[in-house]
């Protein structure tokens, strides 16, 4: 292996599109939310260093855990999850170009998007106590409603594409323009199943504060927690990334910069979407989420599909 | 599926106050539960009967912090009948201004405390954002947002000039505003409504049976409410209507506090608009003669009673405070049986618990 | 859908003079022997003294035939002689039937089977005064600590 090969490698792992642009990313994300959350509710909202200034001040916490628990497990959780993440964004193209691509990594790309989920739960049983099981077996009947929806709507711009390479996917649009034009009822179902995966309000239902106190990572602390809140907030940025370039791809411009501004305004639209429907809700039940997510998601996601199979004969 | 017992309580993200609610749990459903009070049991009853009459107003200010102005209004409307005294009228009308902007202050507080208990943070923002507005207005009156320290023996110690009137009556238009605007959310909001219908049912022949009183009684259909009930002033001279609903869950008992809270603001209008002059107090002696006096008033809560027996000494032999909490909390254990562990937080909050009233 | 005006309940339209003219008289007519005085309280409150034996059966008749089942509460007191019981009725206007327990007899039936509201404040003089309640099913400690081992509370050899 040439050294360049190796220094690309590293490159593309620490730097970017790896961890040092996605913490950045991951940064702006979660002040973005939070200033749009607050706005919202006729506060101000934190200043701009706050979500660096949290994680730092969570790494300098202490670090407890109830007595029995694998500190190797407790530890090797988050870290999977950050790194399914990271991994996962390799092959998402970025501003137009994936660092890696073949054919069929978006099913690559689902599955590590859906590790963190696994993840979640075994944390809930690893660490113990009442609300970390709870928690972690609500997130895992959560997990089965949102996630056919979610996986059916990303299909459709794999359909209408051609092809199961992300990259591919968003080169096709250059042509046909964007694809949520065609297909909107994908594009809102891929939004309800994102919001479902990160477990943010209405969905957060297995972290609901006022039920479970803060379910799988009711007894996360310190580091540990900090890792997790970098996880999934880069879970967060990588999941809009895979839907920027599934309904709204295609480069606008020919210009690398102008690209990534494009790309980053895009990234914001949806960013605003899941703030939105985060203060605009009540959270659901379970139950109401199980039903939502069999009777009326899943079928409308194959309507959809059989709506673009319609359109390509 | 396995059973297990989760605790709520004494500390718990839902409870605003320590109480224990043990609950037995079978998958997502709540099989049993135990209760247990008396965590903020202060032992007021017993304080009271080493103070004078008029260190027990203080002391009974602090059985709660949100109600405590209903509090010292039903003891000193208890001492007063021992003593012989009657309040003039604008010291009356004074009290019920401030038992009014209390029940108001109490209901927009228990909906962001709802809403947020459901998962629904915007509204709890709205809400209390407007619960400021009804600070201001009763810090102007007393000098202070919670704690009023407004009543003594004999009347009120506060009074208004026509300025600051007409400024409350301005404010209150603006809190109107506002109010409105939580009802309509509250009316039409489908993802609340979801969350609180059929939830926490408590059956007409229950809450009578349980002696339920205040919202939740009225919510499940009795037509209760001291106001109205006892022929005393104000109210006897001032119109408002009484709000009632018959389905007796969570969504009957946030409509009725919502719609009771717009009533409150048509009160405070009427009471400030049509305030008699004349003096707001009257003095009273130090020592009450012997004799029994039992009062009750509508708190925000509920039906409060108090129950006071002096000695002729200055200090009262019996002291017996029932705040409304308890009548709710003793039927939590029915209304808890066969709910989903996600709705345990909103029957919680939709009784609208007081502890510290509860344990005094 | 707002609010509806109507209530459903058999609860009756309070009425303030009903207490004083229609509920204690049919009391006096129905249980004669056990109703020893009748007297006004203030605010708007009417007492009347019963026997210990007679109050299961007063009550019971307060609540299914004359329609008054709203207890407020239950005070408890220690006074000359022994511990004085008020059971606080609302009906319109106050009715508080009254018992005196002699101190060497703190004992008297439950009414938790008749009103279940009663239940707390039965368990409260349980643990302040030493009252024993006959009959009563859960009669553990309300306000006070478990570990709480002195008299109780509201007596006067604590003082």
């Amino acid at each position: 292996m040439a050294f360049g090969d190796v220094g690309a490698a590293l490159v593309a792992w620490f730097l970017y599109p790896g961890f040092l642009f996605l913490f950045v990313c991951a940064w702006a994300f979660e002040w973005f939310d939070r200033s749009t959350i607050a706005r919202s509710q006729a506060r101000v909202g934190p200043p701009w260093f706050q979500p660096l200034a949290d994680l730092i001040k969570l790494f300098a916490k202490e670090d407890l855990m109830p007595a029995g628990t694998k500190e190797i497990l407790a530890a090797g959780l988050p870290m999977l999850s950050l790194a399914s993440s990271l991994t996962a964004v390799l092959y998402v193209p970025i501003a137009g170009r994936a660092a890696l691509s073949f054919e069929g990594d978006l099913i690559v790309v689902l599955f590590l998007l859906s590790l963190p989920a696994l993840c979640y739960f075994l944390a809930g049983r690893v660490t113990g106590g009442v609300y970390s099981l709870l928690g972690g077996n609500r997130s895992l009947l959560q997990y089965f409603s949102y996630e056919v929806p979610f996986m059916i709507a990303l299909s459709g711009p794999a359909i209408l594409g051609g092809s199961w390479s992300i990259a591919q996917i968003a080169q096709h649009q250059d042509a046909t323009g964007w694809g949520l034009l065609v297909q909107p009822l994908g594009f809102l179902l891929a939004i309800v199943g994102l919001i479902g995966k990160l477990k943010r309000d209405p969905l957060d239902i297995p972290k609901a504060k006022s039920e479970m106190v803060a379910g799988s990572l009711t007894e996360y602390s310190g580091r540990k927690l900090a890792l997790w809140h970098l996880a999934m907030n880069v879970q967060a940025v990588v999941g809009i990334f895979l839907l920027v370039n599934a309904f709204m791809g295609g480069q606008s411009f020919h210009h690398p910069l102008l690209n990534g501004v494009g790309f980053a305004l895009r990234s914001l639209l949806i960013v605003f979407a899941l703030s939105g429907s985060s203060v605009l809700y009540a959270r659901l039940r379970i139950d109401q989420l199980a039903n939502l997510g069999w009777r009326v998601l899943a079928p409308l996601g194959l309507l959809q599909i059989l709506v673009i199979l319609g359109i390509g004969r | 599926m396995r059973r297990i017992t989760i605790p709520i309580g004494p500390q718990h993200p839902l409870l605003k106050e320590p109480v224990s609610f043990l609950l037995d749990v079978e998958g997502e459903q709540v099989l049993d539960s135990v209760l247990r009070l008396g965590y903020v049991h202060r032992g007021i009853e017993r304080l009271a009967q080493e103070r004078s009459y008029v260190q027990i107003v203080h002391l009974v200010e602090r059985v709660c912090g949100i109600c405590s102005h209903v509090h010292t209004t039903t003891y000193c409307k208890a001492v007063e009948s021992l003593m012989g005294l009657e309040v003039p009228e604008r010291g009356v009308y004074l009290r019920a201004l401030l038992c009014e902007l209390e029940r108001i202050h109490s209901h927009m507080l228990w909906l962001g405390v709802l809403a947020m208990n459901m998962g629904f943070d915007t509204v709890f923002m709205y809400a209390w954002r407007d619960r400021e507005i009804v600070l201001d207005m009763m810090e102007d009156l007393s000098g202070g947002r919670v704690s009023h320290a407004v009543n003594i023996i004999g009347g009120v110690r506060i009074d208004l000039d026509e300025e600051q009137r007409k400024d409350m009556l301005a404010r209150l238009a603006q809190l109107e505003q506002q109010v409105h605007r939580a009802k309509d959310v509250v009316e039409h909001e489908r993802s609340l409504r979801a969350r609180t219908e059929g939830i926490g049912i408590l059956t007409p022949e229950q809450a009578k049976q349980y002696c339920v009183v205040g919202p939740v009684a009225r919510a499940s259909g009795l037509d209760m409410d001291l106001r109205r009930d006892m022929p005393h002033l104000p109210y006897s001279e001032l119109d408002f209507e009484v709000i009632t609903h018959d389905a007796g869950d969570v969504w009957a008992r946030t409509l009725v506090r919502v719609l009771e809270t717009v009533e409150s603001v048509r009160l405070c209008r009427q009471i400030l608009e049509n305030l008699p002059d004349g003096p707001v107090s009257v003095r009273a002696k130090r020592r009450a003669p012997e004799g029994e006096a039992v009062t009750r008033t509508e708190a925000p809560r509920g039906e409060v009673i108090y129950y006071v027996r002096g000695d002729g000494s200055e200090s009262p032999a019996r002291l017996k405070i029932r705040t409304p909490t308890l009548t709710t909390l003793i039927t939590l254990p029915e209304q808890l049986r066969n709910v989903a562990v996600a709705d345990v937080s909103v029957v919680l909050s939709g009784v609208d618990l007081c502890i510290a009233c509860a344990d005094r | 859908m707002t609010a509806r005006r109507d209530s459903a309940v058999d609860l009756p339209h309070y009425d303030a003079s009903a207490i004083e003219q229609q509920v204690v008289p049919a009391l006096q007519e129905a249980f004669p022997d056990d109703i020893e005085d009748v007297r006004a309280m203030p605010v708007d409150e009417t007492v009347v003294m019963v026997s210990v034996a007679g109050l299961r059966e007063i009550v019971g008749h307060l609540v299914e035939v004359l329609n008054v089942p709203h207890l407020s509460t239950i005070t408890g007191q220690e006074v000359d002689g022994g511990v004085d019981l008020l059971y606080h009725f609302w009906h319109g206007s106050g009715l508080t039937l009254r018992v005196l327990l002699p101190l060497d007899a703190l004992e008297i039936a439950t009414v938790t089977d008749i009103i279940p509201g009663a239940a707390f404040y039965e368990r409260e003089i349980v643990e302040m005064l030493g009252v024993t309640f006959v009959g009563h099913q859960d009669p553990l400690r309300l306000f006070l600590p478990d570990d709480w081992d002195g008299p109780p509370p509201l007596r006067k050899e604590r003082s």
